[in-house]
């Protein structure tokens, strides 16, 4: 456990140093909620009886967690590939907490994008359900959502064998986990073959959950399958990242 | 316990059909400088990454401090300092945050961290560098402070993979008097690889040259190098190479002909070179062979690489 939050510390630390990742995280927040927020609201009133602002915001903060889970699996990738991660593989510490370290760092990242993007957006005009408790339980279920997309990161950061590489595979996830789920519209106007494949991704369930949570709107799914979904979705790509991970260290 | 710092038998890594590493046999005692020395892919990175628990052997067995590298690495892990041979660093951390965070890993207590902090670096010559980001770090400061690094969690066995790689001569020799000076205050065991002939003779009181992943020779430098002969006469030259060869190893007074092919070189194992000079370069006039250059030596590790493997050891 102690290696793991040092390896957590290190990384965050090195996060906080680089200005331009802080910089590239925060712009990117604003842009999402400020230029295509505000473009879209201009062109429709409300959806389900939610402002636009509000209805989008849930799926741009899951968007932006995905972009802090990039960003996190990517500072693996650079310690395997710079060969920094062999200062830990000499050291007596078990192997698991290299990956956990990682895994954290990732997570607080992703959750730090998701707030900064709740913050911008709710500054923007989205407003939030009056019950702080639906804003920690979404909160929450955001992290484990992070968990889960650090995961995947880190599964593929484990494997790639040069950044371009990695961004590239991160790229086939990045759109489809966006587009083929309920961030932009509603379930219900949605094709018989294109619903079936939104309700696959886990993020429809997140952002469905998150909706009702914290921002008033009637839930389209039930919220125990929400949960559970994303619990599940989360220790499915722990389970994938551990089994790459460890595999890619077998020297 | 034994006083074998480092012990390895029949120590074989392969990468599919790639053999890196074909039956290594090691007995380092406890307080040596041991060096590998051999060309670049012969096995000796992959056989740190065994000794350090980075790889596990395909077969054989290595035991550092006493432990087995593969059932107990991280008893192994626990008593050995490591430097790699690409420079591994944060560049965002400062060389503090870098040994502290190191320390930290090893679960050493925040006290115990800063007194080590200040003594390495009091060793290393970092100073006031040392609250600085390592990006702004030259070469040899990079190198010093891996070397702080590896020591930070006072090991038994420190391994040092191409400790040089890449320094200028100046840097060079500091790193050498490091070293030798841990080794001599603290009787530090050492095994460091290199491709350098000269740092092998300068640091190593043992050395093992390793040739496409066998360990070709093993011994003192100076044992090594006195079983070639007392002195080696290098001749350079043109033509007829294999006949003034033939001639040459006719002599009575002469122990051994090699070549170096790709050198144009021929070098002749004598009792004393300055008394047969004469004889030897007299049989090359009017043989077809036209000698360009001699010189007349002690034997070096470079000629005992020659003399094993029959290829030259180049730089």
């Amino acid at each position: 456990m102690d290696a793991t939050l040092v390896i957590w510390n290190k990384h965050m630390t090195k996060f906080l140093r680089s200005t331009e990742e802080l910089l590239g995280l925060m712009l990117q927040s604003v842009l999402w909620v400020v230029l295509f927020g505000v473009g879209m609201r201009g062109m429709i009133g409300e959806v389900d009886g939610s402002d636009y602002m509000s209805y989008i915001l849930p799926g741009i903060i899951a968007l932006s967690a995905l972009g802090g889970a990039v960003g996190g699996g990517m500072v693996l990738l650079d310690e395997r590939l710079r060969g920094i991660l062999k200062e830990y593989l000499a050291a007596p510490i078990p192997r698991l907490s290299i990956l956990l370290g990682s895994a954290t760092s990732t997570a607080t990242k992703a959750l730090i994008q998701a707030l900064i993007m709740l913050v911008v957006g709710v500054l923007m005009g989205a407003r939030l359900a009056p019950n702080p408790f639906g804003w920690l339980a979404s909160l929450l279920l955001l992290a484990v959502f992070a968990v889960g997309f650090s995961g995947m990161a880190l599964a593929v950061a484990a494997v790639s064998r040069s950044i371009a590489g990695y961004h590239g595979m991160i790229f086939l996830f990045n759109l489809p986990l966006l587009f083929a789920s309920n961030a932009l519209y509603p379930l219900a106007v949605l094709p018989g073959w294109m619903l079936t494949i939104v309700l696959l991704n886990p993020t429809t369930y997140l952002i469905d959950a998150v909706r009702g949570l914290a921002f008033g709107a009637p839930f389209t799914l039930p919220l125990p399958l929400s949960v559970a979904v994303v619990a599940l979705f989360a220790v499915a790509c722990t389970w994938l990242a551990l089994s790459v991970f460890r595999r890619s260290i077998r020297g | 316990m034994t006083d074998l710092a480092i012990v390895a038998r029949g120590l074989r890594k392969h990468y599919g059909l790639v053999i890196a590493v074909d039956g290594i046999d090691l007995a380092v005692p406890r307080g040596t400088i041991y060096a590998l020395l051999g060309p670049n892919g012969a096995g000796k990175t992959t056989t740190i990454n065994m000794l350090t628990t980075l790889a596990s052997p395909t077969a054989g067995e290595a035991a550092v401090c006493g432990y087995d590298v593969v059932r107990q690495a991280d008893r192994v892990r626990a008593c050995i300092g490591v430097t790699f041979q690409d420079i591994v660093l944060d560049s965002d951390l400062t060389g503090r945050e870098v040994l502290d965070i190191h320390g930290r890993l090893y679960r050493q207590p925040a006290a115990l961290r800063r007194q080590r902090i200040a003594e390495l670096v009091d060793l290393v010559q970092l100073g006031e560098a040392i609250d600085r980001r390592v990006r702004t770090y030259s070469g040899g400061m990079k190198r010093r402070l891996e070397l702080a690094r590896g020591l930070m969690t006072d090991p038994q066995v420190l391994f040092l993979d191409e400790p040089t790689q890449g320094l200028d001569p100046q840097n060079r020799v500091g790193i050498w008097s490091y070293i030798r000076a841990l080794n001599r205050e603290r009787g530090l065991t050492l095994l460091l690889t290199t491709h350098y002939m000269d740092e092998a003779e300068a640091l190593a009181s043992r050395v093992g040259i390793v040739d496409r992943g066998r360990l070709v020779a093993e011994g003192a430098p100076g044992d090594l190098v006195a079983t070639l002969g007392a002195d080696v006469i290098r001749v350079r030259g043109s033509g007829n190479q294999a006949h003034f060869v033939s001639q040459v190893a006719a002599l009575p007074f002469v122990a051994r002909v090699e070549t170096d092919v790709e050198a144009a070189m021929v070098l002749v194992y004598v009792d004393s070179g300055s008394r047969r000079l004469v004889e030897v370069v007299g049989l090359a006039g009017g043989n077809g062979f036209v000698v360009e250059d001699v010189t007349v030596a002690r034997p070096s590790l470079g000629d005992v690489f020659l003399h094993h493997t029959g290829r030259a050891l180049r730089d």
